[in-house]
């Protein structure tokens, strides 16, 4: 086994440069503005809970089912009109009928779900925002590939894309 | 978990550790600047957990994770982060202070060396963690821990002396 004893030796000589003055008043500040807000501490947490609401995630949210509603309600009309038509008579509609659409959807069936991971990192401990422990940050990256089948005809359908997902494992601290 | 270290001896606590700390951070940034950006994210970060400040594998992971933080910051695409992440071992420099001549060759060789074992390297002799410490912070056991700085310490040797015997382990790839 060989002795490193030497190059540890000369190493440790160096020094790495000091930090700038700057760095400490820097973080001075942010300590402070972080006793002033108290947001993470947890003596400062009320009732224990971490549930808070995202007034804007919300709101949106909101819009989006309101207007979801709307377009639906439109959606209905042309529908009606189909059926009050004549039975000859022939309809320009733009936005086909509910059974217009389940009519044109194909007797199609999943067959299989292929996950493909081809990368995998482990990114170390990190501190998830709220969070009273730290966790393992797994970042993984995969091609996910779904399959369906046609019952009638025998047709198949592959859709194949690929994703990421980053992973958070708790670990105990100390 | 408790902060063993008052609000007033912070201070003390983090000038003793600042060199080591920055010096661990520019294993993934280019600039000094940004590797201070990182040590504060990471200090006030982990401060501001109440976490012991004797608990080192926790802060030098905190240091790892805003570093990666930084970079994912700047590069979106995972796909770039690899790239970037890669092209750190390329870019890294690490800063001591006044270097002489056979200073300045061993820092040389010390950034020719594999990312994994350099940064071991600097956790080890900069900033004094055991290899369990360093193994809790960089998610790897602790024989790792150690057979990379071996590595690193072989290789090292023999890229200052080329004419000594090789040695076997120094040669294989690391853990």
């Amino acid at each position: 086994m060989n002795d490193f004893s030497e190059l540890e030796g000369e190493l440790k000589k160096l020094r790495p440069t000091r930090a700038s003055g700057e760095l400490i008043s820097r973080i001075e500040g942010a300590l402070a503005d972080a006793a002033q807000s108290n947001i993470i501490r947890p003596q400062s947490r009320l009732s224990g809970s971490d549930f808070r609401i995202n007034w804007l995630g919300l709101g949106l949210g909101l819009a989006a089912a309101a207007t979801f509603l709307i377009v639906a309600r439109v959606d209905l009309r042309p529908g009606d009109k189909t059926k009050a038509e004549p039975a000859g008579g022939t309809l320009a509609s733009a936005t086909p009928t509910l059974e217009q659409r389940a009519a044109a959807l194909p007797n199609y069936q999943p067959t299989g779900l292929t996950q493909v991971v081809y990368g995998r990192h482990d990114e170390g401990l990190v501190f998830p925002r709220g969070a009273t422990q730290p966790a393992r940050r797994i970042w993984t990256a995969k091609r996910e590939t779904l399959r369906w089948r046609d019952r009638e005809t025998g047709a198949q359908l592959a859709i194949s894309y690929p994703t990421e997902e980053v992973t958070l494992i708790p670990v105990s601290g100390q | 978990m408790e902060n063993v270290a008052t609000h007033d001896d912070w201070k003390v606590c983090f000038s003793e550790l600042a060199p080591g700390l920055v010096l661990f951070a520019r294993q993934w940034v280019r600039s000094s600047a940004d590797a201070e950006d990182v040590v504060q994210e990471a200090f006030v970060r982990f401060w501001r957990r109440n976490l012991s400040i004797k608990n080192r594998a926790l802060l030098y992971a905190a240091v790892r994770s805003a570093a990666l933080d930084l970079i994912r910051r700047d590069n979106r695409r995972a796909r770039r982060e690899v790239e970037v992440f890669g092209h750190a071992e390329r870019t890294v420099q690490p800063q001591f202070e006044q270097l002489d001549d056979s200073q300045r060759e061993l820092v040389a060789a010390l950034d020719r060396l594999p990312r994994d074992q350099r940064e071991v390297l600097v956790m080890k002799i900069w900033n004094q963690l055991t290899f369990a410490e360093i193994g809790e912070a960089l998610g790897i056991s602790q024989n790792t821990a150690a057979s990379r700085y071996r590595y690193g310490l072989g290789n090292l040797k023999k890229t200052l002396c080329p004419n000594d015997q090789p040695d076997a382990t120094a040669s294989a790839s690391t853990t």
